[in-house]
Protein backbone atom coordinates (compact mmCIF):
# COMPACT_ATOMS: atom_id res chain seq x y z
CA UNK A 1 0.00 0.00 0.00
CA UNK A 2 1.45 3.18 -0.54
CA UNK A 3 1.46 6.43 1.66
CA UNK A 4 -0.89 7.74 0.07
CA UNK A 5 -3.45 5.04 0.36
CA UNK A 6 -2.09 4.53 4.10
CA UNK A 7 -2.96 7.67 5.02
CA UNK A 8 -6.54 7.78 3.58
CA UNK A 9 -6.80 4.32 5.46
CA UNK A 10 -5.90 6.06 8.63
CA UNK A 11 -8.51 8.78 7.67
CA UNK A 12 -11.33 6.75 7.29
CA UNK A 13 -10.43 4.54 10.08
CA UNK A 14 -10.41 7.64 12.03
CA UNK A 15 -13.64 8.44 11.29
CA UNK A 16 -13.11 10.80 8.18
CA UNK A 17 -15.04 10.89 5.53
CA UNK A 18 -14.90 11.20 1.91
CA UNK A 19 -16.67 12.98 -0.61
CA UNK A 20 -17.28 12.08 -4.72
CA UNK A 21 -14.80 14.31 -6.03
CA UNK A 22 -11.72 13.31 -3.20
CA UNK A 23 -8.72 11.47 -4.20
CA UNK A 24 -9.78 7.80 -3.37
CA UNK A 25 -7.48 4.52 -3.32
CA UNK A 26 -8.81 2.20 -6.35
CA UNK A 27 -9.69 -0.63 -4.10
CA UNK A 28 -11.85 1.75 -2.25
CA UNK A 29 -13.99 3.44 -5.09
CA UNK A 30 -14.19 -0.80 -6.21
CA UNK A 31 -15.60 -1.58 -3.16
CA UNK A 32 -17.73 1.54 -2.86
CA UNK A 33 -19.28 0.26 -6.13
CA UNK A 34 -19.95 -3.49 -5.35
CA UNK A 35 -21.69 -2.50 -1.97
CA UNK A 36 -23.67 0.43 -3.03
CA UNK A 37 -24.61 -1.21 -6.10
CA UNK A 38 -25.97 -4.42 -4.55
CA UNK A 39 -27.95 -2.24 -2.02
CA UNK A 40 -29.58 -0.25 -5.14
CA UNK A 41 -30.16 -4.09 -6.79
CA UNK A 42 -32.12 -4.62 -3.18
CA UNK A 43 -34.24 -2.35 -3.27
CA UNK A 44 -35.00 -2.84 -6.86
CA UNK A 45 -35.66 -6.36 -6.75
CA UNK A 46 -37.29 -5.98 -3.57
CA UNK A 47 -40.20 -4.69 -5.07
CA UNK A 48 -40.72 -7.35 -7.14
CA UNK A 49 -42.45 -9.93 -4.24
CA UNK A 50 -44.21 -7.09 -2.90
CA UNK A 51 -45.64 -5.87 -5.85
CA UNK A 52 -47.44 -9.27 -6.89
CA UNK A 53 -49.38 -8.36 -3.71
CA UNK A 54 -50.57 -4.51 -5.30
CA UNK A 55 -53.76 -5.69 -6.79
CA UNK A 56 -54.48 -8.07 -4.15
CA UNK A 57 -54.41 -5.68 -1.18
CA UNK A 58 -57.50 -5.93 1.11
CA UNK A 59 -58.48 -2.74 1.69
CA UNK A 60 -58.13 0.88 0.38
CA UNK A 61 -55.97 2.11 3.13
CA UNK A 62 -53.64 -1.27 2.58
CA UNK A 63 -53.95 -0.57 -0.99
CA UNK A 64 -52.15 2.91 -0.99
CA UNK A 65 -50.00 2.00 2.21
CA UNK A 66 -47.99 -1.24 0.06
CA UNK A 67 -48.34 1.03 -3.12
CA UNK A 68 -46.70 4.12 -1.70
CA UNK A 69 -44.22 1.29 0.49
CA UNK A 70 -42.94 -0.60 -3.05
CA UNK A 71 -42.97 3.39 -4.70
CA UNK A 72 -40.48 4.34 -1.77
CA UNK A 73 -38.14 1.54 -2.45
CA UNK A 74 -38.05 2.06 -6.40
CA UNK A 75 -37.34 5.76 -4.82
CA UNK A 76 -34.16 4.49 -2.65
CA UNK A 77 -32.72 2.32 -5.88
CA UNK A 78 -33.03 5.91 -7.83
CA UNK A 79 -31.29 7.68 -5.13
CA UNK A 80 -28.40 4.56 -4.42
CA UNK A 81 -27.90 3.75 -8.45
CA UNK A 82 -27.02 8.10 -8.20
CA UNK A 83 -24.67 7.70 -5.86
CA UNK A 84 -23.13 4.38 -8.17
CA UNK A 85 -23.24 6.39 -11.07
CA UNK A 86 -21.08 9.89 -9.43
CA UNK A 87 -18.69 6.77 -8.51
CA UNK A 88 -18.02 6.06 -11.90
CA UNK A 89 -20.95 3.24 -13.03
CA UNK A 90 -23.79 4.14 -15.06
CA UNK A 91 -27.49 3.32 -14.16
CA UNK A 92 -27.79 1.43 -17.10
CA UNK A 93 -24.35 -0.47 -16.35
CA UNK A 94 -25.72 -1.99 -13.05
CA UNK A 95 -29.14 -2.61 -14.53
CA UNK A 96 -27.73 -4.73 -17.45
CA UNK A 97 -25.50 -6.51 -14.83
CA UNK A 98 -28.48 -7.31 -12.59
CA UNK A 99 -29.99 -8.61 -15.06
CA UNK A 100 -27.40 -10.68 -16.86
CA UNK A 101 -27.23 -12.23 -13.34
CA UNK A 102 -23.28 -10.65 -13.18
CA UNK A 103 -24.37 -8.37 -9.62
CA UNK A 104 -25.91 -9.48 -7.02
CA UNK A 105 -28.99 -8.95 -4.29
CA UNK A 106 -30.21 -9.30 -0.71
CA UNK A 107 -31.13 -13.21 0.02
CA UNK A 108 -34.44 -12.34 1.19
CA UNK A 109 -35.54 -11.00 -2.19
CA UNK A 110 -34.78 -14.20 -3.80
CA UNK A 111 -37.84 -16.06 -2.02
CA UNK A 112 -41.64 -16.24 -3.38
CA UNK A 113 -44.46 -14.88 -1.41
CA UNK A 114 -47.73 -16.75 -0.85
CA UNK A 115 -49.91 -15.18 1.77
CA UNK A 116 -51.03 -11.65 2.74
CA UNK A 117 -49.29 -12.77 5.76
CA UNK A 118 -46.05 -12.88 3.46
CA UNK A 119 -46.86 -8.97 2.80
CA UNK A 120 -46.79 -7.78 6.58
CA UNK A 121 -43.89 -10.05 7.39
CA UNK A 122 -41.79 -8.30 4.81
CA UNK A 123 -42.77 -4.96 5.82
CA UNK A 124 -42.26 -5.68 9.71
CA UNK A 125 -39.71 -7.92 10.07
CA UNK A 126 -37.42 -8.13 6.48
CA UNK A 127 -37.55 -3.90 6.84
CA UNK A 128 -36.74 -4.02 10.25
CA UNK A 129 -33.29 -6.02 9.38
CA UNK A 130 -32.11 -4.01 6.60
CA UNK A 131 -32.75 -0.47 8.42
CA UNK A 132 -30.52 -1.78 10.98
CA UNK A 133 -27.66 -2.24 8.32
CA UNK A 134 -28.95 0.99 7.05
CA UNK A 135 -28.75 2.96 10.26
CA UNK A 136 -25.05 1.61 10.57
CA UNK A 137 -24.06 3.01 7.07
CA UNK A 138 -25.38 6.55 8.88
CA UNK A 139 -21.42 6.23 9.58
CA UNK A 140 -20.11 5.53 6.51
CA UNK A 141 -16.94 6.75 5.40
CA UNK A 142 -18.20 7.33 1.90
CA UNK A 143 -20.54 10.94 2.68
CA UNK A 144 -22.70 10.80 0.13
CA UNK A 145 -24.05 7.88 0.55
CA UNK A 146 -24.23 8.54 4.48
CA UNK A 147 -26.15 11.42 3.43
CA UNK A 148 -28.79 9.59 1.71
CA UNK A 149 -29.35 6.92 4.15
CA UNK A 150 -31.25 9.32 6.31
CA UNK A 151 -34.12 9.82 4.21
CA UNK A 152 -33.92 6.14 3.10
CA UNK A 153 -34.11 4.95 7.24
CA UNK A 154 -36.65 7.98 7.89
CA UNK A 155 -39.12 5.96 5.05
CA UNK A 156 -38.18 2.51 6.16
CA UNK A 157 -39.52 3.34 9.63
CA UNK A 158 -43.11 4.06 8.06
CA UNK A 159 -42.26 0.42 6.27
CA UNK A 160 -41.71 -0.64 9.63
CA UNK A 161 -45.21 0.48 11.61
CA UNK A 162 -47.28 -0.50 7.88
CA UNK A 163 -46.09 -3.52 8.25
CA UNK A 164 -46.63 -4.30 11.95
CA UNK A 165 -50.34 -2.83 11.76
CA UNK A 166 -50.91 -5.26 9.00
CA UNK A 167 -49.63 -8.10 11.28
CA UNK A 168 -51.21 -6.74 14.67
CA UNK A 169 -54.64 -6.79 12.57
CA UNK A 170 -54.12 -9.84 11.30
CA UNK A 171 -53.32 -11.43 15.06
CA UNK A 172 -56.64 -9.90 16.25
CA UNK A 173 -58.47 -11.15 13.77
CA UNK A 174 -59.83 -14.75 13.19
CA UNK A 175 -57.86 -18.25 13.46
CA UNK A 176 -57.24 -18.19 10.45
CA UNK A 177 -55.52 -14.88 9.72
CA UNK A 178 -53.42 -16.16 12.99
CA UNK A 179 -52.70 -19.16 10.85
CA UNK A 180 -51.50 -16.93 7.83
CA UNK A 181 -49.36 -14.92 10.04
CA UNK A 182 -47.39 -17.57 11.71
CA UNK A 183 -46.86 -19.69 8.57
CA UNK A 184 -45.51 -16.43 6.91
CA UNK A 185 -42.86 -16.36 10.30
CA UNK A 186 -42.06 -19.77 9.77
CA UNK A 187 -41.24 -19.33 6.15
CA UNK A 188 -39.10 -15.99 6.62
CA UNK A 189 -37.00 -17.10 10.12
CA UNK A 190 -34.56 -18.82 8.20
CA UNK A 191 -33.85 -16.09 5.84
CA UNK A 192 -34.03 -13.58 8.06
CA UNK A 193 -31.15 -15.19 10.40
CA UNK A 194 -29.06 -15.17 6.95
CA UNK A 195 -29.98 -11.79 6.11
CA UNK A 196 -27.16 -9.88 8.02
CA UNK A 197 -24.62 -12.62 6.38
CA UNK A 198 -22.24 -15.14 8.58
CA UNK A 199 -19.89 -13.96 11.43
CA UNK A 200 -16.79 -12.75 9.78
CA UNK A 201 -14.32 -10.99 12.10
CA UNK A 202 -13.97 -7.28 11.42
CA UNK A 203 -10.58 -7.88 10.53
CA UNK A 204 -11.17 -10.11 7.78
CA UNK A 205 -13.91 -7.39 6.16
CA UNK A 206 -12.70 -5.35 4.17
CA UNK A 207 -15.96 -3.35 3.93
CA UNK A 208 -15.19 -2.89 7.68
CA UNK A 209 -11.66 -1.86 7.46
CA UNK A 210 -12.64 1.05 4.58
CA UNK A 211 -15.53 1.93 7.08
CA UNK A 212 -17.64 1.29 4.40
CA UNK A 213 -19.80 -0.36 7.10
CA UNK A 214 -19.52 0.25 10.97
CA UNK A 215 -20.58 -2.93 12.32
CA UNK A 216 -20.36 -6.91 12.25
CA UNK A 217 -22.78 -8.78 10.63
CA UNK A 218 -23.41 -10.79 14.59
CA UNK A 219 -24.26 -6.82 16.22
CA UNK A 220 -26.70 -6.53 13.60
CA UNK A 221 -28.30 -9.63 13.88
CA UNK A 222 -28.17 -9.50 17.59
CA UNK A 223 -29.77 -5.68 17.69
CA UNK A 224 -32.38 -7.17 15.28
CA UNK A 225 -32.97 -10.24 17.91
CA UNK A 226 -33.01 -7.89 20.71
CA UNK A 227 -35.28 -5.30 18.41
CA UNK A 228 -37.66 -7.86 17.66
CA UNK A 229 -38.13 -11.79 19.11
CA UNK A 230 -39.74 -9.46 22.44
CA UNK A 231 -42.35 -8.11 20.41
CA UNK A 232 -43.28 -11.38 18.00
CA UNK A 233 -43.40 -13.30 21.33
CA UNK A 234 -45.76 -10.63 22.43
CA UNK A 235 -47.88 -11.05 19.76
CA UNK A 236 -48.25 -14.56 20.63
CA UNK A 237 -46.33 -15.88 17.76
CA UNK A 238 -43.59 -18.51 17.70
CA UNK A 239 -40.25 -18.03 16.07
CA UNK A 240 -39.08 -21.49 14.79
CA UNK A 241 -36.26 -21.89 16.73
CA UNK A 242 -36.11 -24.14 19.74
CA UNK A 243 -32.56 -23.10 20.22
CA UNK A 244 -33.54 -19.18 20.92
CA UNK A 245 -33.20 -17.98 24.35
CA UNK A 246 -31.62 -14.66 25.21
CA UNK A 247 -28.77 -14.95 27.70
CA UNK A 248 -29.26 -12.62 30.12
CA UNK A 249 -25.48 -12.72 31.67
CA UNK A 250 -23.52 -11.87 28.32
CA UNK A 251 -26.38 -9.99 26.86
CA UNK A 252 -26.83 -12.19 23.71
CA UNK A 253 -29.02 -13.87 22.16
CA UNK A 254 -28.60 -17.71 21.61
CA UNK A 255 -29.63 -19.14 18.25
CA UNK A 256 -29.35 -21.97 15.75
CA UNK A 257 -27.06 -21.69 13.49
CA UNK A 258 -28.28 -20.13 10.59
CA UNK A 259 -27.98 -22.01 6.81
CA UNK A 260 -24.94 -20.36 5.47
CA UNK A 261 -25.09 -22.98 3.22
CA UNK A 262 -29.06 -21.97 1.83
CA UNK A 263 -27.48 -18.37 1.37
CA UNK A 264 -24.43 -19.02 -0.44
CA UNK A 265 -26.95 -21.02 -2.66
CA UNK A 266 -29.64 -18.31 -2.76
CA UNK A 267 -27.65 -15.28 -3.41
CA UNK A 268 -24.97 -16.84 -5.99
CA UNK A 269 -28.58 -16.59 -8.19
CA UNK A 270 -30.44 -20.10 -7.32
CA UNK A 271 -33.02 -18.87 -4.75
CA UNK A 272 -36.33 -20.25 -5.77
CA UNK A 273 -37.87 -16.91 -7.30
CA UNK A 274 -34.15 -15.81 -8.67
CA UNK A 275 -34.57 -16.92 -12.12
CA UNK A 276 -38.34 -15.98 -12.66
CA UNK A 277 -37.63 -12.40 -10.82
CA UNK A 278 -34.60 -11.79 -13.28
CA UNK A 279 -36.61 -13.17 -16.01
CA UNK A 280 -39.76 -10.41 -15.40
CA UNK A 281 -36.94 -7.64 -15.78
CA UNK A 282 -35.32 -8.79 -18.68
CA UNK A 283 -38.91 -9.06 -20.34
CA UNK A 284 -39.95 -5.79 -18.91
CA UNK A 285 -36.95 -4.03 -19.96
CA UNK A 286 -37.28 -5.73 -23.54
CA UNK A 287 -40.95 -4.86 -23.78
CA UNK A 288 -40.17 -0.90 -23.27
CA UNK A 289 -36.86 -0.48 -25.07
CA UNK A 290 -39.18 0.52 -27.74
CA UNK A 291 -40.17 3.57 -25.45
CA UNK A 292 -36.18 4.48 -23.80
CA UNK A 293 -35.19 4.64 -27.86
CA UNK A 294 -37.81 7.04 -29.10
CA UNK A 295 -36.57 9.21 -25.93
CA UNK A 296 -33.38 9.24 -27.23
CA UNK A 297 -34.11 9.85 -31.11
CA UNK A 298 -36.39 12.62 -30.04
CA UNK A 299 -32.96 14.00 -27.39
CA UNK A 300 -30.69 13.68 -29.83
CA UNK B 1 -79.94 5.19 -6.22
CA UNK B 2 -80.23 8.50 -6.13
CA UNK B 3 -78.94 10.57 -9.10
CA UNK B 4 -76.22 12.13 -6.90
CA UNK B 5 -75.39 8.62 -5.30
CA UNK B 6 -75.03 7.02 -9.09
CA UNK B 7 -73.02 9.77 -10.27
CA UNK B 8 -70.40 9.51 -7.52
CA UNK B 9 -70.45 5.94 -7.77
CA UNK B 10 -69.22 6.03 -11.69
CA UNK B 11 -66.65 8.71 -11.18
CA UNK B 12 -65.22 6.58 -8.08
CA UNK B 13 -65.45 3.12 -9.91
CA UNK B 14 -63.07 4.62 -12.88
CA UNK B 15 -60.86 6.12 -10.58
CA UNK B 16 -60.35 3.14 -8.67
CA UNK B 17 -59.92 0.62 -12.03
CA UNK B 18 -57.41 3.13 -13.34
CA UNK B 19 -55.95 3.23 -9.91
CA UNK B 20 -55.18 -0.38 -9.90
CA UNK B 21 -54.30 -0.68 -13.91
CA UNK B 22 -51.49 2.22 -13.03
CA UNK B 23 -50.28 0.44 -9.67
CA UNK B 24 -49.60 -2.34 -12.08
CA UNK B 25 -46.34 -0.68 -13.18
CA UNK B 26 -44.96 -0.16 -10.35
CA UNK B 27 -41.88 -1.31 -10.88
CA UNK B 28 -41.60 -2.71 -14.06
CA UNK B 29 -42.24 1.16 -15.75
CA UNK B 30 -39.36 1.82 -19.10
CA UNK B 31 -38.06 3.98 -16.39
CA UNK B 32 -37.64 3.98 -12.65
CA UNK B 33 -38.81 7.46 -12.45
CA UNK B 34 -41.79 6.47 -13.86
CA UNK B 35 -42.53 3.80 -11.42
CA UNK B 36 -42.50 6.54 -9.30
CA UNK B 37 -44.22 8.42 -11.28
CA UNK B 38 -47.22 5.68 -12.12
CA UNK B 39 -47.63 4.76 -8.74
CA UNK B 40 -48.22 8.47 -7.33
CA UNK B 41 -50.61 8.83 -10.00
CA UNK B 42 -52.31 5.63 -8.68
CA UNK B 43 -51.98 6.40 -5.38
CA UNK B 44 -53.94 9.99 -5.75
CA UNK B 45 -56.64 7.59 -8.16
CA UNK B 46 -57.37 5.69 -4.99
CA UNK B 47 -57.60 8.08 -3.12
CA UNK B 48 -59.74 10.49 -4.90
CA UNK B 49 -61.98 6.89 -5.53
CA UNK B 50 -62.18 6.92 -1.29
CA UNK B 51 -63.35 10.37 -0.61
CA UNK B 52 -65.94 9.66 -3.85
CA UNK B 53 -66.89 6.19 -2.03
CA UNK B 54 -67.39 8.34 1.10
CA UNK B 55 -69.40 10.66 -0.07
CA UNK B 56 -71.53 7.95 -1.77
CA UNK B 57 -71.52 5.84 0.80
CA UNK B 58 -73.27 8.27 3.24
CA UNK B 59 -76.35 8.28 1.08
CA UNK B 60 -76.46 4.08 0.92
CA UNK B 61 -75.16 3.25 3.80
CA UNK B 62 -72.21 1.79 3.05
CA UNK B 63 -68.38 1.75 3.88
CA UNK B 64 -65.69 2.68 0.95
CA UNK B 65 -64.36 -0.31 1.46
CA UNK B 66 -67.78 -2.14 1.14
CA UNK B 67 -69.05 -0.28 -2.36
CA UNK B 68 -64.96 -0.42 -3.77
CA UNK B 69 -64.69 -4.60 -3.37
CA UNK B 70 -68.03 -5.94 -2.04
CA UNK B 71 -69.95 -5.62 -5.06
CA UNK B 72 -70.34 -8.10 -7.73
CA UNK B 73 -68.35 -7.31 -10.57
CA UNK B 74 -71.62 -6.52 -13.08
CA UNK B 75 -72.30 -3.80 -10.39
CA UNK B 76 -69.29 -1.56 -11.22
CA UNK B 77 -70.62 1.38 -13.32
CA UNK B 78 -67.15 2.25 -14.86
CA UNK B 79 -66.33 3.02 -18.16
CA UNK B 80 -65.23 0.66 -20.44
CA UNK B 81 -61.48 3.08 -20.84
CA UNK B 82 -60.51 1.77 -17.26
CA UNK B 83 -60.94 -2.11 -17.09
CA UNK B 84 -58.73 -3.25 -19.83
CA UNK B 85 -55.04 -4.37 -18.37
CA UNK B 86 -52.16 -3.20 -20.47
CA UNK B 87 -48.60 -3.57 -19.04
CA UNK B 88 -46.56 -4.05 -20.41
CA UNK B 89 -47.66 -1.71 -23.36
CA UNK B 90 -46.79 1.61 -22.91
CA UNK B 91 -48.21 2.77 -26.05
CA UNK B 92 -51.69 2.12 -24.89
CA UNK B 93 -50.85 2.84 -21.30
CA UNK B 94 -50.02 6.72 -22.13
CA UNK B 95 -52.70 6.86 -24.54
CA UNK B 96 -55.47 6.02 -22.30
CA UNK B 97 -53.84 8.30 -19.29
CA UNK B 98 -54.22 11.15 -22.04
CA UNK B 99 -57.27 10.63 -23.32
CA UNK B 100 -59.02 9.81 -19.68
CA UNK B 101 -57.52 12.85 -17.60
CA UNK B 102 -58.47 14.79 -20.59
CA UNK B 103 -62.44 13.90 -20.37
CA UNK B 104 -62.27 13.41 -16.53
CA UNK B 105 -60.73 17.49 -16.68
CA UNK B 106 -64.00 17.82 -18.50
CA UNK B 107 -66.06 15.62 -15.68
CA UNK B 108 -64.28 17.32 -12.53
CA UNK B 109 -65.12 21.17 -14.21
CA UNK B 110 -68.58 20.24 -14.60
CA UNK B 111 -68.88 19.03 -11.11
CA UNK B 112 -66.85 21.93 -9.49
CA UNK B 113 -70.35 24.08 -10.85
CA UNK B 114 -72.35 21.89 -9.49
CA UNK B 115 -75.41 23.21 -7.11
CA UNK B 116 -74.36 20.55 -4.16
CA UNK B 117 -72.18 22.17 -2.35
CA UNK B 118 -70.36 18.92 -0.93
CA UNK B 119 -69.91 17.54 -4.39
CA UNK B 120 -68.53 21.11 -6.07
CA UNK B 121 -65.87 21.15 -3.17
CA UNK B 122 -64.84 17.51 -3.41
CA UNK B 123 -64.48 17.87 -7.15
CA UNK B 124 -62.58 21.17 -6.54
CA UNK B 125 -60.57 19.21 -3.66
CA UNK B 126 -59.36 16.41 -6.14
CA UNK B 127 -59.03 19.14 -9.58
CA UNK B 128 -55.90 20.06 -7.46
CA UNK B 129 -54.04 16.48 -7.94
CA UNK B 130 -55.26 15.83 -11.38
CA UNK B 131 -53.62 18.89 -12.86
CA UNK B 132 -50.44 17.14 -12.03
CA UNK B 133 -51.25 14.22 -14.02
CA UNK B 134 -52.46 16.01 -17.07
CA UNK B 135 -49.27 17.31 -17.07
CA UNK B 136 -47.32 14.15 -16.84
CA UNK B 137 -49.78 12.79 -19.50
CA UNK B 138 -49.32 16.03 -21.96
CA UNK B 139 -45.34 15.82 -21.59
CA UNK B 140 -45.41 11.80 -22.10
CA UNK B 141 -48.57 12.45 -25.32
CA UNK B 142 -46.31 15.04 -26.82
CA UNK B 143 -42.96 12.53 -26.39
CA UNK B 144 -44.59 9.48 -28.39
CA UNK B 145 -47.42 11.00 -30.96
CA UNK B 146 -45.31 10.44 -33.51
CA UNK B 147 -45.06 6.78 -33.01
CA UNK B 148 -47.33 4.90 -34.85
CA UNK B 149 -48.15 2.41 -31.93
CA UNK B 150 -49.35 5.04 -29.86
CA UNK B 151 -51.34 6.59 -32.52
CA UNK B 152 -53.28 2.83 -33.08
CA UNK B 153 -53.78 3.20 -29.62
CA UNK B 154 -55.51 6.79 -29.60
CA UNK B 155 -57.53 5.55 -32.43
CA UNK B 156 -58.77 1.88 -30.80
CA UNK B 157 -59.54 3.81 -27.38
CA UNK B 158 -61.07 6.79 -28.62
CA UNK B 159 -64.74 5.45 -28.85
CA UNK B 160 -64.10 3.98 -24.77
CA UNK B 161 -62.99 7.71 -24.05
CA UNK B 162 -66.06 9.02 -24.96
CA UNK B 163 -68.12 6.29 -22.75
CA UNK B 164 -65.92 8.25 -19.90
CA UNK B 165 -67.94 10.99 -20.00
CA UNK B 166 -72.19 11.94 -20.47
CA UNK B 167 -73.92 12.61 -23.42
CA UNK B 168 -73.79 16.22 -22.88
CA UNK B 169 -70.54 16.50 -22.31
CA UNK B 170 -68.86 14.50 -25.01
CA UNK B 171 -68.68 17.55 -27.96
CA UNK B 172 -66.40 18.85 -25.34
CA UNK B 173 -64.15 16.48 -25.44
CA UNK B 174 -64.19 15.95 -29.07
CA UNK B 175 -63.92 19.70 -29.10
CA UNK B 176 -60.62 19.62 -26.93
CA UNK B 177 -59.24 16.68 -28.88
CA UNK B 178 -59.58 18.04 -32.39
CA UNK B 179 -56.15 18.69 -32.62
CA UNK B 180 -55.73 14.62 -33.10
CA UNK B 181 -57.95 14.33 -35.56
CA UNK B 182 -59.84 11.14 -33.86
CA UNK B 183 -62.53 9.66 -36.00
CA UNK B 184 -66.08 10.07 -35.75
CA UNK B 185 -67.21 7.04 -33.78
CA UNK B 186 -69.83 5.98 -31.52
CA UNK B 187 -68.96 5.88 -28.04
CA UNK B 188 -69.00 2.93 -25.70
CA UNK B 189 -71.51 3.51 -23.00
CA UNK B 190 -70.56 2.81 -19.61
CA UNK B 191 -71.54 -0.47 -17.36
CA UNK B 192 -70.80 -2.93 -20.13
CA UNK B 193 -68.22 -4.71 -19.00
CA UNK B 194 -65.38 -6.79 -20.63
CA UNK B 195 -64.10 -9.97 -19.05
CA UNK B 196 -61.22 -8.13 -18.26
CA UNK B 197 -62.63 -6.78 -15.27
CA UNK B 198 -64.03 -9.90 -13.85
CA UNK B 199 -60.63 -11.09 -14.19
CA UNK B 200 -59.06 -7.98 -12.43
CA UNK B 201 -62.02 -8.04 -9.30
CA UNK B 202 -61.18 -12.12 -8.60
CA UNK B 203 -57.61 -10.50 -8.54
CA UNK B 204 -58.13 -7.44 -6.05
CA UNK B 205 -60.80 -9.56 -3.76
CA UNK B 206 -58.90 -12.31 -3.34
CA UNK B 207 -57.55 -11.98 0.25
CA UNK B 208 -60.61 -9.64 1.49
CA UNK B 209 -62.84 -12.84 0.16
CA UNK B 210 -60.28 -15.35 1.82
CA UNK B 211 -61.65 -14.83 5.03
CA UNK B 212 -65.09 -13.35 5.02
CA UNK B 213 -66.19 -10.79 7.39
CA UNK B 214 -62.04 -10.41 8.76
CA UNK B 215 -61.01 -7.00 9.72
CA UNK B 216 -57.60 -6.64 7.17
Amino acid sequence: MSAQEQAFLEYVQGGGQVETSDWMPAEYRARLIKFIEMHGNSELMGVLPEREWILRAPTLQRKLALTAKVQDEVGHAQLIYRVVEDLGKPRAACLQDLIDGKSKFHNVFHYPTKSWGDVGVIAWLVDAAAIISQKALLKCSYAPYARIMKKICWEESFHILHGRDVILTMMNGTDEQRTLVQEALDRWWGPLMQFHGNPIAQGDDPSFSWRIKSQSNDEARQQFLDGYVPQIWELGLTVPDPKLRKDEEADRWEYSEPDWAELKHVVTGNGPRTKGRLQLRRTSRAETDWVRRALLAEAA
Amino acid sequence: MSERAQQLLEIADDELLLGWRNSEWTGIAPFLEEDVAFSSIAQNEIGHARALYELAGRDLGKTADELAFDRAPEEYRSAALVEPRFVPDWARTIARHYLYETADQIRIEALKASDDAEVAGLAAKIDREEVYHRMHAEMWLERLVGEPRVREALVELWPKALGVLGDDLRPLLRERLAALDLPEVEPVERGKHSGELAELWEKMTVVRRSVPGATW
